[in-house]
């Protein structure tokens, strides 16, 4: 009768902890064990030689990680910056309009629901030098020469981010304007009466308001920043010349091409905590705003 | 006067500035995903057409060779319709069932460290698809359930969990205490209680989780395209490469396909808009 | 045959005790008013009761059986809540039978029942509807509705009438009244208005930081509360209080005032520090009084401010520099700064202990 039993809330988290630990904590810490070792696909018994931190202090010492490490941070802080101004923008616009406002904000839902590896198509195929719409537009407005949008650096660079941007503002702009929708009238309306301008309402009243909302906004995001991985595989696999080379394909690379799994996964983990760290901080972002707004409890 | 007609022409001016950023917006939003759907009801040579043809006609030839199966160099999507569908329907209605155990837990006991608890499982969800697919491949291999779809099942339960996990919690969070202590009173057991009164009530909001689970699923890549190898089990977004060959892409083709992958996805998204906005800033706000 | 008994109960959170040792024997059919300031741990007993939080010490018992470790469901109880809680996702109907679906009696005797608490509290018209499309009052009535289905062996109400504006508030207090004088149940009522003790109870049960400070019926606290808590918590407006020390026999206010000690008061020693008390029904200017029998003080004083109330007009004033309240019957306009000859009804005077706050009575 009186045997121990574990707490409800226990009981009720294990499903869940068990799932976890099952398919994404073994199989991770397999990979740190493996990141440890010179582990070839291609010849097994390579994992059973431990190597210390000889994978780590390759790639660091490797121009190409480097390269790729730095292009991925870039990558995400230009994306994500202009993902929430772009964000904030349509969403104030949205907020203003008066008539047909249900059947826009359906239509600022519909990226959201395109497959990552999708919106790579779509836009190899708009962005495509030769037959693409983008092309097809220009030339036919006047344009002689056929743009390489994906074959130039930068150009890849500049398609692939806009891909990215299409897919994900909607992220943003559907979370603020649900902040907008919540958001009490009596402040703004005060505001007016006190003679602000329209920018200093929004700078002093909008603005802290909606800073919950951006914040689930980023931490739902950098839950996923690894998507952009589909995005750029399907529309130039890293190239050309490796010119769009991010950390997350430069790791399937080794991986999978070349099969040094002990070194692909090394960078896999530069990877994660790459990942976690911007979920922390848009987590702890998240409650400290909550705590000043006093909606925290 | 003259100060009245300055501000209602500045408002004029506004007013059709706004107009027209909010029509760039949606014509951004419309015209990639459009162009697929055009493209594929035109015929290849159109598509390829230099210089390219304005004016479109119309054919159901992608489609008809996309479900005439796996003929000459087509592809079978059939398979691939139907493994998506097993794949992603399974592992939402596990994930639910799971994701909504550990909600209900986040939102209705006091524990220890319940918010590093929360914060955790949601950092596992933060790892990259890509990251964990190395390691995953390994394991999978290695327990014999690489190209199957309970393998892909199992990954996909595990992606989805914690994030199911954040939206249940704030739908129940929004289900007062009293009603399940009123149940209680009222002769429930607790399982009772949950499965009279709050599921019923959190129902919507469950469901708005359930797709939300289902599209990660049905969209996913990057797991997908290493823990699948066959017909019997590669879903729709790994079929999607087989229109790629070499040096060539069947641009036609693939758009069908590619329309056949986002109608359900775009049904579902109309049902269940309201309720997944509702969940996402009710649990991230009132954390 | 369904007594409430609760003896050395107690609820502790961690640390924290929320509810010190309460001991309370409730009798078969009677209503008890549990009232507090909020965080007095009433709500806390009240939910003990019910088997919604757990109990950290003591028993509980209802109908003569321990009760300590049954769930709710097992206790035959039933609760009106203040947020109603009403399931969102049934009717009418259906909220008021579900605790017998649940129970699983018959089609027949569910319709019965909850036709007959519809009828006792006018629900008929609404049976079909959800609880969004009612109204406060509506709502108020469905929960109290749901309660009286089951039949239950004690009612609880957990401050049911504090979301209700003012004048319905009102209404519904007769209306449990009335429900009480129906069911001839055992009601355990907790509030924190003590105007909705006064009128509802039986009996009171006051408490303060999870002790409770005095028991009896309302008129009992009204005319000899326990101590300065209770005589500034019950009534209103609440006890006139006014420091003073024992000299010579007599009682001398701290701005000078010398009073003859009431009859009512127990022994005092010289010197000792008190609170002299009295209600402003009791402080009343000559020639609007009512009842003068019994020994009687006179003293001028100056109304500072009055507030008419129709039947009486209360008069603000300073005695021995303190603010104190009087009450003037058959009121005639009075002008601030007005000096008035008040008579103050020296029986029905209260004496404290200035230190611990007790009553000193006979």
């Amino acid at each position: 009768m009186t045997r121990r039993r574990l707490p409800e809330w226990l009981v009720l988290l294990l499903p869940a902890i068990i799932v976890i630990a099952a398919v994404v904590l073994i199989p991770l810490l397999f990979s740190l064990y493996s990141s440890f070792t010179p582990y070839k696909l291609t010849r097994p018994s390579t994992l059973w030689k431990w190597v210390g931190t000889y994978n780590y202090e390759k790639i660091l010492s490797d121009a190409k990680f480097w390269a790729a490490f730095g292009r991925t941070v870039l990558f995400l802080t230009i994306v994500l910056n202009l993902e929430l101004l772009l964000g904030l923008g349509i969403a104030l616009m949205m907020n203003k309009v008066t008539w047909g406002q249900r059947t826009l904000r359906t239509i600022l839902m519909f990226p959201m629901m395109f497959s990552p590896i999708l919106v790579g198509f779509q836009f190899k195929f708009i962005f495509n030098d030769n037959i693409g719409l983008v092309n097809n537009v220009l030339q036919s407005m006047g344009f002689n020469a056929a743009l390489p949008w994906l074959v130039d650096g930068k150009l890849a660079m500049f398609s692939i981010m806009f891909a990215e941007i299409w897919m994900s503002t909607s992220v943003f702009a559907i979370l603020i304007l649900a902040g907008l929708f919540a958001m009490p009238r009596d402040p703004l309306e005060a505001a007016k009466v006190d003679g602000c301008t329209p920018w200093q309402s929004f700078r002093h009243i909008t603005l802290p308001f909606l800073m919950p909302f951006i914040y689930i906004a980023m931490t739902i995001r950098s839950l996923d920043v690894a998507r952009a991985y589909d995005i750029v595989q399907i529309m130039t696999g890293g190239g050309p010349a490796r010119r769009t080379e991010l950390l997350w394909t430069l790791m399937s690379r080794t991986g999978y091409v070349d099969a040094r799994m002990g070194l692909a996964n090394a960078m896999g983990y530069v990877s994660i905590i790459l990942s976690i760290l911007f979920t922390v901080y848009f987590f702890r972002k998240l409650s400290a705003a909550r705590a000043e707004l006093g909606m925290a409890g | 006067m003259d100060r009245n007609q300055a501000h209602r022409n500045r408002r004029r001016l506004l007013k059709t500035a706004h107009f027209i950023g909010l029509f760039l917006t949606m014509l951004v939003i419309c015209v990639p995903g459009l162009w697929i759907v055009l493209n594929s009801f035109r015929p290849t040579v159109e598509i390829m057409a230099k210089p390219p043809v304005w004016v479109p006609s119309f054919t159901l030839d992608h489609y008809r060779a996309m479900f005439a199966g796996a003929g000459e160099g087509g592809v079978p999507v059939f398979s691939y319709f139907r493994n998506s569908l097993i794949v992603s329907v399974t592992s939402t209605f596990i994930a639910i069932l799971i994701g909504m155990s550990g909600g209900y837990a986040f939102a209705r006991y006091r524990f220890w460290g319940k918010n590093s608890y929360f914060v955790g499982l949601m950092l596992f969800r933060a790892v990259p698809g890509v990251a964990l697919s190395l390691p995953l491949f390994i394991v999978f291999a290695k327990v014999g359930i690489i190209d199957t779809h309970f393998g892909l099942i199992l990954a996909y339960v595990a992606m989805n969990v914690p994030f199911t996990i954040w939206l249940t919690d704030g739908f129940f969070r929004q289900i007062p205490k009293e009603l399940h202590e009123a149940a209680e009173i009222d002769g429930c057991t607790r399982w009772q209680a949950f499965w009279k009164v709050e599921f019923p009530v959190a129902r919507s909001g469950v469901a708005s989780a359930g797709i939300f689970a289902f599209l990660t699923s049905w969209n996913e890549f990057a797991l997908a395209s290493q823990l699948t190898r066959s017909v019997g089990s590669k879903t729709m977004p790994v079929g999607l490469l087989d229109f790629t060959a070499e040096f060539t892409i069947n641009w036609g083709g693939m758009c069908a396909l590619a329309v056949l992958m986002i109608v359900p996805a775009l049904i579902l998204t109309f049902i269940v808009q309201k309720h997944l906005i509702a969940g996402l800033t009710f649990g991230g706000v009132k954390g | 045959m369904t007594e409430v008994t609760l003896s050395n109960v107690v609820k502790k959170y961690g640390a924290l005790q929320a509810v010190h040792g309460i001991d309370l024997d409730i009798q078969d059919g009677e209503f008890v008013v549990l009232v507090g300031p909020s965080g007095c741990g009433k709500s806390t007993t009240l939910r003990m009761i019910a088997g919604l939080e757990d109990i950290s010490g003591g028993e509980v018992s209802i109908g003569g059986r321990v009760v300590n470790d049954l769930p709710p469901r097992e206790r035959n109880i039933s609760m009106v809540f203040q947020n109603y809680a009403l399931y969102p996702h049934m009717t009418v109907r259906e909220n008021l039978g579900f605790s017998l679906k649940i129970a699983k009696r018959p089609g027949a005797e569910i319709t019965e029942a909850v036709n007959e608490a519809a009828q006792i509290l006018g629900l008929d018209e609404l049976m079909d509807r959800k609880p969004a499309a009612l109204s406060g009052g509506q709502r108020q009535r469905v929960a109290m509705g749901r309660a009286i289905v089951r039949h239950p062996d004690v009612f609880l109400f957990d401050e049911p009438l504090s979301n209700l504006d003012a004048k319905l508030r009102t209404q519904m207090r007769v209306e449990i009244k009335k429900l009480h004088q129906k069911v001839e149940s055992t009601i355990i009522y907790v509030t924190h208005d003590q105007i909705e003790a006064m009128t509802l109870a039986d009996r009171i049960v006051l408490m303060r930081d999870g002790h409770i400070v005095q028991v009896g019926t309302p008129l009992e606290l009204f005319n000899a509360p326990v101590d300065t808590f209770v005589a500034t918590f019950i009534g209103s407006p609440p006890m006139n209080l006014v420091d003073g020390v024992v000299e010579d026999g007599q009682i001398v206010l701290d701005g000078g005032v010398t009073l003859p000690v009431p009859t009512t008061a127990g022994r005092l020693s010289e010197g000792q520090a008190i609170k002299f008390g009295f209600r402003a029904d009791n402080l009343m200017p000559a020639g609007h009084a009512v009842d003068e029998d019994g020994a009687v003080y006179e003293l001028d004083l100056a109304v500072t401010l009055t507030e008419p109330l129709g039947t009486e007009t209360l008069l603000f004033t300073n005695m021995a520099g303190v603010e104190v309240q009087g009450k003037m019957f058959n009121p005639r306009p009075v002008r601030p700064g007005e000096k008035m000859n008040f008579r103050l009804m020296l029986d029905k005077c209260h004496v404290f202990d200035a230190q611990s706050g007790h009553a000193i009575r006979r």
